[in-house]
């Protein structure tokens, strides 16, 4: 891999005293945090805040194109990083990327990382999610031709890529997408697809199932299969201010783990863990949206079974992931009504979500949505009703209000045995004041109030109280004060040495500094234990506390 | 006409591909029968390689009952070829108000840093060996049996006896320790680790049903006759060689010594912590 790094660079620099034949760019993302102990909040028994003290992370991509020929590279910098396992020192780095692409007519070839997707991604999303350590890029070859007009045809062959490693199973597959204009007005467009993805396993995991299954009961233990076969048909219609989605997908039958999975060992005991079985699997998603003259409407439905996908099955949690499910609720930003996330369940799951915006004047806009998630045996996982009310004057200020009332499944999503369905209710504001042409100033303010359990005690954490201001000088400068107070603590909240709940504050302060394309920040952070989602991939993001710091540029 | 000779050949080439599947039959894998170990003593020269599990746990981890489940299973497969240790270190291993133990210990503090925290639980560490393709010793569930499997199979470098001495009288213990080279091990830098487990303890535990009271916890570290990583073996370690090590210990009144173990194993020192072999016997 290191060949195809030097090779890179010796190119470009031979290359450097002629500019116009190529085009050299590039993004710097870095990191650093100073970590803090802090036994109270649970910001502590890690290596970092042991003794290491400090970590950092850091992503240099640079591209270079010539003569139809792409080029591209990424250095990765992991030292004692918590990214990989929150609870750990992660230490590695170098080439974490690299690519080559190049046109040729109506061919097109690709090798070395690749990124790409089929229909939504749910047999094939190959993608990079850095904040949740997600890097699911193929290495290997790819193809594309267009045939005609209309078709593009791709084919691609590899292994996922694993940290500065690569799995050991073969990933391959074959899509064809399209683009019809149909009617006799021409206005109804078409963008029909098709995807095939093939898995085979490797000896090395293949052997490794085979001796777990052994300790399996003869009436628990299956087959195992090498190869899985994941098929997909979409299509998007559009007309007009209508356009309707539809994608069902099937996956032969695979090799699956349960992390709920019930079974007798052959000591005879019953134990509820992660457990292997074989099952096909399928997925039907469809979403239908209108948007005319300041009204919006949207419908989603998805219906998923036994569909994970994942490059073996001894993977769990975001590792190995071949695939995405799209997430069916909506993405909140706000600190308190971002705190309940549902992360997408992919043996079992049936949603749907509705969205209605209506812009009553310049001045008044309304967005309502609803969502609802149960598993297949219609057990309630995720409910939220969530209003959002934004009131103008242009140029002046902005204010947005609302409400957020969701039911959270903690059994399923923080895997907690016996918790109750959690309650929550969120108003909250968000008001912007422009002092001048160049300077703003924001005030965010939320309250959070969660419900009780059979003892009396209050759901999770409880309740909680966030306010935030935020103080901008364009272009440069951007000042946040923040506090997130939980001011009637709950079930889990910490406790002082005689047991009782603590009422305790997470406050932030961040700097940041913009100068053209380079970004700085600075930020003191005391953060309550939570999960953090992208698209429905979520994981545990532990308590924080410390000093992070953070550079990026472009060029 | 073009565009429907296109589509047209690309729904053809789609039907091929399709009907071609049914006949990709595969010969699948042959899964060995279990309990194939029969969990009795046997003597050194007959030993095989033994391999270690050191399984991570709390009594506040709703998961691991699942994992120590999994390792009795793996023991009625393995018999006396593995050896397992359960290591109660870590966010889940505070002690719930109700428990009666705490079995936490000051080298279960040490080991969770040494070989780095689990991601996610249920977890274990096989053979301390950071496995090809694997970015840490922490293992999950899914794939001990893989790996215990793949270091079974391999001819143990160096064999382990024991001979354990103990008074009741004073509850003392004395602990003798053989290493029996299978080839030169001269040149490595190995060290010895002398643990106390103790099996069948029963005290709360969180479960999926919620909390259990009468739990059995099953070959938890009590303590360590050496350092938390092992005592230097500083004897040349040649075959035909058989250098002893002696330990002493008070064998605390609250443990039931009838369920006590004594495992030792040898294990590399550095950046690789493999350990070669590994062997316990009852203590008493």
């Amino acid at each position: 891999m290191k060949r195809f790094f030097y090779a890179f660079l010796v190119m470009v620099l031979c290359t450097g005293g002629l500019p116009a034949q190529g085009q050299l760019s590039g993004r710097l993302e870095s990191f650093g945090n100073f970590f803090l102990r802090d036994s109270l909040i649970g910001a502590a028994n890690t290596p970092q805040y042991d003794h290491q003290l400090y970590g950092a992370e850091a992503w240099l991509n640079l591209n270079y194109t010539i003569k139809g020929f792409e080029f591209r590279t990424r250095f990765d910098l992991f030292n004692n990083s918590n990214l990989l396992n929150p609870q750990d020192s992660y230490t590695a780095q170098g080439i974490g990327y690299w690519y080559v692409g190049k046109e040729i007519d109506r061919f097109k070839v690709e090798a070395g990382y690749l990124y790409d997707q089929i229909g939504s991604g749910i047999i094939y999303r190959a993608y990079e999610e850095r904040a949740l350590a997600i890097d699911q890029a193929l290495l290997g070859l790819g193809l594309q031709y267009r045939l005609g007009d209309n078709w593009l045809v791709k084919a691609f062959t590899g292994r996922q890529k694993q940290q500065f490693d690569a799995y050991k199973s073969i990933i391959k597959g074959l899509s064809a997408e399209g683009f019809i204009v149909k009617g006799e007005d021409k206005k109804v467009f078409l963008v029909p697809g098709f995807g095939i993805v093939n898995r085979t396993l490797d000896d090395g995991s293949m052997q490794s199932l085979v001796s777990s299954l052994a300790t399996y009961r003869k009436e628990d233990q299956f087959s195992p299969t090498y190869n899985t076969y994941a098929f997909s048909f979409y299509n998007t219609l559009t007309r007009g201010a209508l356009s309707w989605y539809v994608e069902a997908a099937y996956k032969t039958r695979d090799n699956l783990s349960d992390p709920f999975g019930e079974r007798v060992t052959l000591s005879g005991d019953t134990v509820v863990g992660p457990t292997f079985f074989q099952a096909p699997g399928s997925v039907l998603y469809t979403s239908l949206s209108y948007a005319k003259k300041g009204f919006g409407a949207s419908l989603e439905f998805k219906r998923t079974q036994n569909f994970s996908f994942r490059t073996r099955p001894q993977e769990s949690l975001n590792r190995g992931l071949i695939n995405f499910l799209p997430p069916m609720t909506r993405v909140n930003t706000y600190r308190l009504t971002a705190r309940y996330a549902a992360a997408t369940q992919d043996l079992g799951e049936l949603a749907y979500q509705a969205d209605v915006s209506y812009k009553f004047s310049k001045r008044l806009r309304l967005n309502v949505n609803f969502s609802n998630i149960t598993d297949l045996d219609n057990l309630l996982l995720y409910r939220e009703l969530y209003s959002e009310l934004t009131f103008k004057k242009p140029r002046k200020w902005t204010l947005v209000g609302g409400l957020q009332w969701l039911q959270y499944n903690q059994e399923v999503y923080y895997f907690k045995p016996d918790a109750p369905l959690l309650q929550a209710v969120t108003p909250y504001f968000d008001y912007l004041y422009k002092l001048s042409r160049k300077a703003s100033i924001r005030f965010e303010g939320q309250y959070m109030k969660v419900g009780k359990d059979e003892k009396g005690e209050l759901h999770d954490y409880g309740d909680w109280v966030f306010g935030l201001v935020e103080f901008a000088v364009a272009p440069h400068w951007t000042f946040t004060v923040s506090d997130m107070y939980n001011i009637q603590p709950g079930h889990n909240s910490p406790v002082d040495d005689q047991g009782n709940k603590l009422a305790i504050h997470y406050p932030r302060f961040d700097i940041y500094y913009s100068q053209g394309p380079t970004r700085f920040s600075l930020s003191y952070v005391k953060q309550v234990e939570g999960i953090i989602c992208s698209g429905g991939v979520c994981r545990v993001e532990p308590a924080f506390s410390g000093v992070k710091l953070s550079v990026s540029s472009s060029f | 006409m073009k565009k429907i000779t296109q589509t047209g050949v690309l729904f053809v080439f789609l039907g091929l591909l399709l009907s071609s599947f049914p006949s990709c039959e595969e010969i699948p894998p042959v899964i060995p029968s279990g309990q194939n170990n029969p969990d009795t003593a046997i003597d050194v020269s007959q030993q095989k390689r033994q391999v270690l599990i050191e399984e991570f746990t709390g009594v506040r981890c709703v998961n691991c009952p699942a994992g120590s489940a999994e390792i009795q299973d793996l023991l009625l497969v393995y018999g006396e070829q593995l050896v397992a240790i359960s290591i109660h270190a870590g966010e889940y291993s505070p002690p719930l108000p109700e428990s009666m133990y705490d079995f936490r210990t000051e080298e279960g503090d040490q080991l969770i840093n040494f070989l780095g925290a689990p991601f996610g639980y249920p977890s274990a560490v096989v053979n301390r060996k950071l496995f090809d393709g694997e970015f840490s010793v922490q293992l999950s569930k899914a794939k001990w049996a893989g790996y215990i499997a793949q270091e079974a199979a391999e001819d143990p470098r160096v064999k382990i006896g024991i001979e354990t001495t103990y008074s009741d009288s004073n509850r003392s213990l004395e602990v003798k320790v053989t290493l029996y080279p299978q080839e030169d091990l001269s040149a490595e830098d190995l060290r010895l680790s002398v643990a106390i487990t103790e099996d069948g303890i029963i005290d709360y535990q969180v479960t999926p049903d919620g909390e259990v009271p009468d739990y059995e916890h099953r070959h938890v570290l009590r303590d360590m006759l050496t350092a938390y990583d092992g005592d230097p073996i500083t004897e040349a370690l040649l075959p035909g060689s058989s250098p002893v090590f002696t330990y002493s210990f008070q064998v605390p009144a609250d443990w039931n010594e009838e369920h006590c173990h004594v495992i030792a194993f040898v294990s590399k020192a550095g950046a690789d912590k493999d350990v070669l072999q590994v062997h316990q016997v009852e203590m008493k």
